[in-house]
């Protein structure tokens, strides 16, 4: 085991080398200016070509790759283009939005999810299949700003119970930072309730109509004994993968709840750095999400053992 | 160790107050309870006023910073860091002494040296600050707190130059600040005005606070425009930059923002509907929208083809995407509908309607044949976006082969500064047409010039010569002369005017109406 992880990490490496190389050169190649955005409309190319020089954007390619490699082999992700401020600096500012956000939003997915998918499994064909079959194509299908609207609308502005938009970050006490929460994860894990339901549904499904299934519930295993000790564990591998997907895309995916809730994460500070090419931001986010990415694969991988005897590394 | 249910409990209550208490350790961090306002703002990235002309950075530098003069409501210059001011018999030295009290935010005195520094600075990038410096034989201090700058010619335009609202505008910064070279960013944040940036809370892209400055002397006038007494009424300002236009609705209904600087048109009657929220119109003069063509590139490189862009705009139409009818008008005037150099000259042009017969006539007088218009889109401008839309639409109407390229900030900036594209839209403040001599928009020096570059060079003697006449009535006439140039020329073309209001609650009063740049001062939170 520990040869694995040690073998996955090294790998890692060189995964987040590979990301840095193409999201420099990618970069560099679509088209854009930081400049011309420092400057503003007024500005003239002169003035513009003069802040290119002063930020080292004139300088070619290479040269920049190896100052920007070197900087970050040191541990420096540099500082943004713009507001002249570390990149660590506004990565760490925004993580602890996104990641209240994902892990609330995987904790109400996955406890929804999985329930739903299973009640839907065990009374499969029957009314609450369909319905919970309705409600999960109903979650997967409806935008998640359609949800926030129509969620501000009702609990925001109609009722007063919560509050309309923003972040209270868990250093300023535990009510108001769930509070500001409660919209954006409901808005956020109904799609993904509604993918894990499906997913749970479609994995017990199989399980359940295996010969071993039958023998227990010959043998008078009670319903409760067959779902969860025989069935869920043997179903819990695909699970497991489809949980690991929903958080490792929500990390980077939670652009669209972050904008309706006005939630400073990760994702509203990358599009702002994509729109100004603000390229110390987003190299710097890119390899770091890369990086949490390649880490909740290796957990993912390694749960996989606890469920299934059968893995071994 | 076995650990019990009531262990459990405990453990939970213990994490949970452990949790609670930084929220009163960090109070700092907390809206002060009726003392704060928050405000939803135009983000920004980029501190340096003197770095970057976007209004948004120009709206944090009149946060923080300070003016040597500043405009009144009328728009006349008035003394603001400056106390007492002369001019020697010949005109060509001027001398300034600051007055008492004056002091950064880091708790020392502001200087003349620093007054010397920054107007170095702002020369190397504003139109008008460099007209000074080219006119300048020396800029120095003589004390602490008196500086003089000698004119190798006289300026007449010197204090309405050095008030300019125009962004860049000159905000004094510390000597030490304003050393740096003009591209170099200032991003220290330490000014000497009404409100001190708060560094820790600082959240770039997401938010911004500013707390007032305590130690700010006010001047005894009462306020009046950017000019007179610059009273701080609140503790702390919080600029929120919320993306989206219906959420930042949203919360201005709940009571969690106070204050939407550009609400979005759709929603004015939901804004009206609601007994607690109000619009009001700041920038009375509203914002000209125009758009600009490449002079050097066919077809609008040749005169004629510009002209005909002049004939086909129907302003209402193209206004009316966007606006709503009773805040659009027509205009007609190079230099704006609501500053004293608003005239008729050479308006001959203008058909209610557009005149799409006469673009097509002077399109073909124009050789054109068939080349590839392109309209740079603005991706992240909704309401730009719909009217080049709009445009795309009517310039194809009579036949022009239009490519419409979708850009984002940045792709924009690139691509304009490629030269390979044909036209593109922007606006500014209709005040901001009323100053030849600082606004990079209303010269035609070419290549040497901003976007576009239209070239006449009868018409930039003519912008030569406003710094040097010295009565209204000259700089009218002056005006006039410059406007039938222009339309002839046809560099740019405007698609009309609109005023765009912000949106408050009721509860917040006292904002003080003046074009371009919006102040925090003055304003002040009442009761329900």
């Amino acid at each position: 085991m520990a040869a694995y992880v040690l073998r996955r990490l090294v790998s890692a490496i060189a995964v987040m080398a590979m990301v840095g190389i193409f999201v420099f050169l990618f970069l560099r190649l679509a088209p854009g200016d930081p400049a011309g955005v420092i400057a503003g409309d007024k500005a003239t190319p002169e003035m513009i070509a003069a802040i290119r020089e002063q930020l080292g954007l004139d300088k070619p390619m290479p040269v920049q790759f190896v100052n920007w490699a070197v900087s970050i082999l040191s541990g420096d992700f540099g500082n943004s283009l713009f507001s002249g401020r570390p990149v660590i600096e506004l990565i760490s500012q925004r993580l602890e939005p996104t990641a209240s956000l994902a892990i609330l939003t995987i904790i109400v997915s996955v406890t929804v999810g999985v329930s739903v998918g299973i009640l839907a499994a065990w009374r499969t064909g029957g009314l609450i299949d369909r319905i919970l079959t309705a409600f999960a194509t109903l979650g997967y299908s409806v935008p998640v700003f359609v949800i926030g609207f129509f969620l501000i609308y009702v609990f925001a502005i109609s009722t007063h119970w919560l509050p309309v938009q923003g972040y209270a970050p868990i250093g300023g006490g535990l009510g108001p930072w769930f509070l500001h929460l409660i919209l954006p994860t409901l808005a956020l894990s109904l799609g993904y309730m509604a993918f894990i339901a499906r997913v749970t549904r479609a994995s017990m499904l199989e399980v359940l109509s295996e010969d071993y299934i039958r023998t227990a519930a010959a043998k008078g295993a009670s319903s409760y004994a067959m779902l969860f000790h025989h069935a869920l564990k043997n179903a819990g591998v695909p699970i497991l993968t489809v949980i690991g997907i929903s958080f490792a895309y929500m990390i980077s995916g939670v652009v669209i709840t972050e904008t309706v809730f006005n939630i400073p994460g990760i994702g509203r500070l990358v599009v702002a750095a994509l729109n100004n090419r603000d390229y110390a931001i987003i190299q710097g986010v890119l390899i770091f999400v890369s990086g949490l990415y390649v880490l909740i694969n290796l957990t993912v991988d390694l749960a996989y053992t606890l469920v299934d005897p059968r893995v071994r590394y | 160790m076995i650990i019990s249910r009531r262990d459990l409990v405990k453990i939970g209550i213990a994490a949970g107050t452990a949790l609670s208490i930084p929220s009163v350790l960090r109070a700092q961090q907390a809206p002060i309870a009726g003392k704060a306002i928050r405000m939803a703002r135009y983000s920004f990235d980029t501190f340096d006023p003197m770095v970057s002309t976007a209004t948004a950075t120009g709206n944090h530098g009149l946060a923080i910073y300070d003016t040597l003069f500043a405009l009144d409501s009328k728009l006349m210059p008035r003394p603001q860091m400056v106390g007492k001011w002369g001019v020697s018999d010949d005109k060509r030295t001027y001398t300034f002494e600051l007055r008492d009290g004056l002091g950064w935010h880091d708790g020392t005195p502001v200087t003349a040296a620093d007054c010397v520094a920054s107007l170095r600075r702002w020369g190397q990038v504003a139109p008008g600050g460099g007209l000074i410096l080219e006119r300048a034989k020396d800029i120095s201090a003589q004390d602490d707190k008196t500086f003089t700058i000698s004119l190798k010619e006289p300026l007449g335009l010197l204090t309405e130059i050095l008030a300019s609202a125009s962004t860049p505008v000159l905000f004094i910064m510390r000597e030490k600040d304003a050393k740096l070279a003009s591209t170099e960013q200032v991003t220290a944040n330490i000014g000497s005005g009404p409100f001190k940036f708060n560094q820790d809370l600082a959240k770039p892209g997401a938010s911004f606070t500013y707390d007032r400055n305590e130690k700010y002397v006010a001047r005894q006038e009462q306020p009046d425009g950017f000019a007179g007494g610059k009273l701080a009424n609140v503790e702390r300002v919080i600029w929120d930059f919320i993306d989206d236009k219906q959420t930042a609705f949203a919360a201005l209904q709940a009571g969690e923002i106070d204050f939407i600087e550009l609400p979005a048109a759709d929603l004015y009657p939901a804004f009206n509907s609601d007994p607690d929220l109000a619009l009001q119109v700041l920038n009375k003069g509203g914002d000209v929208y125009f758009l600009r063509m490449n002079c050097l590139k066919k077809p609008f490189d040749n005169v004629k083809a510009r002209q005909a862009m002049l004939h086909l705009i129907d302003q209402e139409a193209v206004m009316r995407t966007t606006f709503p009818a009773e805040n659009i008008s027509a205009i007609t005037s190079f230099f704006g509908n609501h500053t004293p150099y608003a005239s008729d000259e050479n308006t001959g042009w203008y058909r209610k309607g557009g005149n799409p017969e006469k673009a097509k006539q002077l399109l073909n007088e124009a050789g054109y044949a068939g080349e590839t218009i392109v309209i740079l889109q603005h991706a992240s401008w909704p309401e730009a976006n719909t009217m080049e839309q709009f445009l795309a639409d009517t310039l194809r109407k009579i036949g022009l082969n239009v490519e419409l390229v979708l850009s984002d900030q940045a792709a924009f900036a690139a691509r304009r500064k490629s030269r390979d594209w044909s036209i593109f839209m922007t606006s500014e403040s209709d005040y901001d047409r009323s100053t030849p001599v600082s606004n990079p928009t209303l010269a035609a020096n070419g290549e040497q010039g901003w976007w576009g570059w239209p070239k006449s060079d009868e018409y930039e003697a003519l912008r030569a010569k406003w710094a040097e006449v010295e009565t209204l009535d000259e700089r009218r006439a002056l005006a006039r002369e410059m406007q039938r140039i222009q339309w002839d020329i046809a560099g740019t073309v405007l698609l009309g005017s609109a005023v765009s209001p912000i949106a408050r609650r009721k509860t917040l009063v006292d904002l003080i109406e003046m074009p371009a740049l919006i102040p925090m001062w003055n304003m002040r939170k009442v009761p329900a």
